[in-house]
């Protein structure tokens, strides 16, 4: 099957967005030694194109262990995940990679940046491996970093960038990719305040300006308000799923 | 790849892989330098064959190094040149000897290597200039190396005694010595001279060696193949001059042991120097799991990361042969200023560098297996 060769959903209907990833009755658990924790007990849900979606919920909860499920970096005990239309576990380990090469970025709480490149070439890096030459990789990272804000710091190393200023690297060395999925785990959770706000704002953003599937993890409740669903997430279950304009719209 | 990633990262955190490049480096040193020893050492078993011109060499049969020469008959030299393809023949007398500078002074053990004194003689025509030589026709005059002076106590035109017989230092040559002891020259008469055969024993004329000149230097093989097919009723074998000099070298490297030894010492190297670069790789490479994880994550494979880590591994190995090279360099031009034997050749060399070279890349595989842990879900807790 050409994965590439699926057409972007048009997403009219923010309520009923088109689905791009679908998970369904996920179970985990973690052995250490001889003791077995069960994290996700048979958990479904789905992941539209087009919005920003936060799962919140308390540390320990499994937040990141379902985005590891889902962005196809951790195996599920039982249950399957469907992104764009492919069921992820039943691929191989080298079209896997392919398929993330292709399709997903992510972004950690650690912002995961080479200390001995520029802004530039954090984001050029991965485009190099997609194949992509080296004129059209420049061009690429350097839409992806005035996306982010940080035209005028391109020629920096992470040691001259703020703490913001790197994970809004991360989010370019991911965006630049063009994929239609990304995962953010605890994105804000080492910064600030306002660079926290400033980074969510651009995650939302990308979701809308680039039709994809913005999938955030985090247990900061001030992500809820700039997202477009929340996921409430309580000891490996779903307790609630809301959209924000569903609530204004109740509230008003 | 469009971002020289390997490269960036060796440069940016030099600090890290440095102790790589030192261990790299010395290994190399210490394969180079014990290298160059063992062939110096070794090499100057065979002095007397590669100091000399001459083609064939001829001796008592089976055997194994220059010193090890027994006295061959008398009507060799008859054989010899009968042979047509002979153009000259020489004759070389070993002797054993005690030297002593000055009554009551312990003795030195030497060998005197009696030659032709004329000018265009064979035997160390490379070590030994002309005018030199020809002083070796007054009676009782020898040449020893200058490296030797101190240990024998003398200097040159000093006198001193062999086997109880006064001689005169005429010269001090660059060179001389032999692994086997000190190396003294004189002419075949004086060399005669020295000997001492016991009370009443009649002289003995007959010769250690023959070297021989040939006409056609090309036909030596065949030559000595042809001479040896009379071995037994000869009393002598031919070798060529190289051939010679290898079982010279061979034999004190292989049959003392030594060769085992150099060997052994080399592999210790090897193994000491893949432990410590291995370890400076491996944390380098751990030091930076994350952020492979993080590419792994974006989908980049592992096979493509295995390759940065061994082109980092393959730079490190570069720039340690490049730091030993340099440091053998110096270490070789000390040793040649003082008279220390070292040789080196262009395929040794060549053996070292690869071991080297072999040893960051075993490094680096070491390391490559770090990337086992460059697992995108341990970046999600
Ligand atoms: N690799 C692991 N081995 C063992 N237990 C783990 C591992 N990863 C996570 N856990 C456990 O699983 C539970 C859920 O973890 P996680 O998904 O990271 O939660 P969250 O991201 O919501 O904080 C926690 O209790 C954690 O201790
Ligand atoms: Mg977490």
């Amino acid at each position: 099957m050409n994965i590439s060769s699926i057409p972007p959903a048009q997403v009219a209907d923010r309520a009923a967005s088109a689905v791009a990833i679908r998970g369904t009755a996920l179970e985990k658990s973690y052995r250490s030694g001889k003791v077995s924790t069960t994290v996700l007990r048979g958990l479904s849900l789905e992941i539209g194109l087009g919005e920003l979606t936060l799962v919140s919920g308390p540390s320990g909860c499994g937040k990141s262990t379902l985005l590891s499920l889902l962005g196809g970096l951790l195996q599920p005990d039982a249950g399957r995940v469907h992104a764009l239309g492919v069921d992820l576990w039943a691929l191989a380990a080298r079209d896997l990679e392919r398929f993330r090469l292709e399709h997903t970025g992510f972004v950690f709480q650690g912002f995961n940046l080479f200390g001995a490149l520029s802004a530039l070439e954090q984001v050029m890096l991965p485009l190099g491996y997609l194949g992509l030459d080296s004129g059209t990789a420049r061009l690429r990272a350097e839409e992806a970093l005035s996306e982010v804000g940080l035209s005028d710091r391109i020629a920096l190393r992470p040691s001259a960038l703020s703490g913001g200023e790197k994970q809004r690297v991360a989010i370019a060395r991911a965006l630049a990719k063009q994929p239609q999925l990304l995962f953010a785990d605890e994105p804000t959770s080492a910064l600030d305040a306002a660079s926290g706000q400033r980074v969510i704002e651009i995650l939302h953003r990308i979701a809308r300006r680039h039709n994809c599937a913005v999938l955030c993890v985090s247990h900061d409740p001030r992500l809820i308000g700039q997202s477009d669903r929340v996921l409430q997430m309580e000891d490996g279950c779903i307790l609630a799923d809301r959209r924000q304009f569903e609530q204004k719209e109740l509230t008003a | 790849m469009i971002v020289a990633l390997a490269r960036k990262t060796l440069i940016h955190e030099w600090r890290r892989f440095f102790p790589a490049v030192l261990a790299v480096a010395f290994s190399g040193l210490l394969l180079l330098v014990q290298t160059a020893l063992v062939l110096g050492i070794f090499g100057s078993a065979a002095v007397f064959v590669d100091k000399s011109r001459g083609d064939l060499w001829i001796g008592y049969p089976g055997t194994r190094s220059v010193e090890l020469g027994r006295a061959i008959p008398l009507d060799s030299e008859i054989w010899l040149r009968l042979d047509p393809a002979v153009a000259r023949v020489e004759s070389f007398l070993w002797v054993d000897g005690d030297w002593r500078s000055r009554s009551g002074q312990g003795a030195v053990s030497v060998s005197v290597s009696g030659i032709e004194p004329g000018a265009d003689g064979l035997m160390f025509a490379r070590a030994l200039p002309a005018e030199m030589r020809e002083r070796l026709r007054q009676p009782d005059s020898v040449i020893v190396d200058h490296a030797d002076l101190d240990k024998l106590g003398v200097s040159v035109g000093g006198r001193a005694r062999i086997n109880g017989r006064q001689v005169q230092v005429v010269g001090a040559a660059q060179q001389l010595r032999a692994l086997g002891g000190v190396n003294i020259l004189a002419s075949l008469d004086t060399a005669r001279r020295l000997r001492y055969l016991g009370d009443g024993v009649a002289d003995d004329m007959r010769m250690t060696y023959y070297v021989v000149k040939l006409h056609d230097p090309g036909a030596a093989p065949a030559v000595a193949a042809r001479l040896n097919r009379e071995v037994a009723r000869h009393g002598f074998e031919a070798w060529t001059s190289s051939e010679f000099s290898q079982r010279a070298v061979s034999f004190w490297m292989f049959e003392t042991g030594a060769g085992l030894g150099v060997l052994f010492m080399s592999l210790v190297v090897c193994v000491v120097g893949v432990v410590i670069t291995s370890q400076t790789l491996m944390a380098a490479v751990a030091g930076s799991i994350d952020e492979y994880a993080t590419l792994h994550a974006l989908g980049v494979g592992l096979r493509e990361l295995r390759r940065v880590v061994l082109e980092q591994a393959a730079w490190v190995g570069a720039g340690g042969l490049l730091i030993g090279v340099l440091g053998s360099a110096g270490a070789l031009v000390l040793a040649f200023q003082h008279d220390v034997p070292v040789a080196l050749g262009v395929i040794p060399g060549l053996i070292c560098a690869g071991l080297v070279m072999t040893i960051s890349l075993l490094s680096g595989m070491a390391a490559v297996r770090v990337l086992r842990h460059a697992d995108a879900a341990n970046l999600l807790r």
